[in-house]
């Protein structure tokens, strides 16, 4: 679906680039995450993909095609859903999303998407009555209002409570199944375990790491099981998971001793950001 | 073309909601009072001057509210990701705002066509309204781009006022009288706005009526592609995309 190569950008009043030099695709239906700490170009790359800046140099393909080559019909095809509330406070929000479903070719179907995200009875409110949870989610029905083949979301469930978050969650998956293809960014390191095909992790303007979530884990974490049992006190031993097959300590603890838990050496997302980034994932 | 009718169909909607509309209604009661306890009975001279100042002013205050309201609610980030050009953003924006000046001037003119004498070319002066009222809602977009928030917009139209329409003003009550700087006058926008005004109502020479429309019309072309032009940079570091 893209293809970046070699992108960099400056904003004009900076002295250093912002962007400095990325390249990554994003293959047809898959999410991909974009993470990393606040202000390390995340942002910057989706409004360049989203053609809000178009001062870079380097190349950006979508569907074999110079992005620079798309015009307004870009935004057809396109669906991007926001960190913050984008909606006329003043007005209900059917008037609202009647008013930006009139601006697009193949529009979709307001009431099942309001009825999905749980604000079917809430459709004639103005939106300053709205809490945030509800604003979250109408900006997730406005992302997706143009039926749109390529979806932009940022912290989709930023604000959520957990059966809202999992509700925008299952719709993310949806529209992947039905053949989306999404760039997700987000701080929600479980959203990126749950949701990601593939993750980038950005510092300092380059991506350090892209892969799966799981190769990442494997990569950073430790290739060892920990073994907590108890043995008139409580012990943990630790064992090479390449050798473990023929590791006679290993199966005389499994054998003769009460176990209390197993893990394997296996990182999470959290620590790969904090060691990838060299920052704490504060969000 | 669409696109542009929504927009604008949009923008007269939110104009109401957002009290707008209604603001610029109570104005047009003040401009009446103004009227009503005027001394003066045959209004002819008179009202191009309100109609001058609420042309003008109003037409750079409404379009810097109704762009303050979008980024203060991040709704501008929601069109500029929509599939309308800047072009139609522009002149939905400018013609929303010509409508609510014709709205007064309906207002002011039947008030004063029943309740006190006025002898106007209505038509010709509605054509001035529109061309007044496009202009200066493109300097609205420009003092917009160039203001923080709404306090300091007001500011910019407080200074626009100063140096373009209160000399203005003062030549047409004669309290300038220095020929040179009469002259000097044909230099900015509000000279030619209020002489096309005044043009329905008394006579004035054919090279000043060709000068003012000339003017007009070449400034709104120009001034329209520079709003045009600046648009994207305002679009980053306004509206906060």
């Amino acid at each position: 679906m893209f293809q970046v190569n070699n992108l960099t950008f400056k904003y004009p009043k900076n002295k250093d680039n912002t962007i400095k030099g990325i390249s990554f695709s994003i293959k047809d239906g898959e999410i991909f995450g974009l993470l990393g700490p606040s202000g390390v170009g995340k942002s910057t790359t989706q409004r360049i993909l989203i053609k809000l800046l178009d001062k870079y140099s380097g190349e950006i393909l979508y569907k074999g095609k110079d992005l620079k080559s798309y015009g307004k019909q870009y935004y057809q095809e396109i669906g991007v859903g926001f960190e913050m509330p984008v909606h006329f406070s003043k007005l209900t929000a059917l008037e609202n999303l009647n008013f930006f479903k009139k601006l697009y070719r193949s529009p979709a179907d307001i009431d099942k998407l309001l009825t999905l995200v749980g604000l079917d009875e809430d459709r004639n409110k103005k939106i300053s009555e709205y809490s945030k949870g509800m604003k979250v989610r109408l900006n997730f029905v406005r992302a997706l209002l143009n039926n749109p083949q390529m979806l932009f979301l940022d912290e989709p469930t930023n604000g959520l409570d957990p059966k809202n978050a999992r509700i925008i969650k299952n719709m993310i998956l949806e529209f992947k199944n039905n053949g989306g293809t999404i760039l997700l960014t987000t701080h929600l390191m479980n959203d990126v375990d749950e949701l990601c095909d593939r993750v980038a992790f950005m510092a300092q303007g380059q991506i350090k790491e892209i892969d799966t979530p799981k190769n990442l884990k494997l990569k950073h974490g430790q290739r060892k099981v920990a073994v907590e049992y108890k043995d008139e006190v409580i012990k943990t031993d630790s064992f090479d998971l390449d050798s473990l097959s023929t590791n006679e300590a290993f199966f005389n603890i499994i054998k003769t001793k009460k176990i209390i838990t197993i893990h394997s050496g296996e990182t999470n997302l959290d620590d790969i950001f904090i060691k990838v980034t060299g920052v704490e994932n504060n969000a | 073309m669409h696109n542009f009718i929504v927009l604008l169909l949009g923008e007269i909607e939110r104009m109401k909601k957002y009290g707008i509309l209604a603001a610029s209604l109570a104005l047009s009661l003040i401009w009446i009072g103004v009227l009503h306890f005027t001394e003066i009975q045959d209004v002819t001279a008179f009202f191009p001057f309100l109609i001058f100042i609420d042309t003008t002013s109003m037409a750079i205050l409404l379009v810097g509210a109704t762009m303050f309201y979008e980024k203060q609610e991040g709704t501008i980030k929601s069109l500029l990701v929509s599939p309308i050009s800047k072009s139609d953003y522009i002149l939905a924006k400018t013609c929303a705002n010509i409508l609510s000046n014709l709205e007064t001037l309906a207002i002011l003119y039947l008030y004063a066509l029943f309740f006190k004498e006025i002898n106007i070319n209505i038509i010709g002066l509605l054509g001035a309204v529109i061309l007044i009222s496009f202009f200066h809602s493109l300097i609205g977009f420009l003092l917009t781009y160039h203001s923080r928030d709404f306090t300091e917009l007001l500011m910019g139209m407080v200074k626009y006022a100063f140096i373009f329409m209160v000399p203005v003003i003062l030549e047409q009550t004669g309290l300038i009288k220095n020929l040179l700087a009469k002259k000097l006058l044909y230099l900015i926008p509000t000279k030619s706005s209020l002489t096309l005004l005044q043009a329905t109502t008394r006579n004035f020479a054919n090279w000043e009526l060709f000068l003012s429309l000339l003017y007009l019309l070449l400034g709104s072309s120009l001034l329209f592609l520079f709003v045009r032009l600046k648009f994207d940079e305002y679009a980053v570091k306004g509206g906060g995309v």
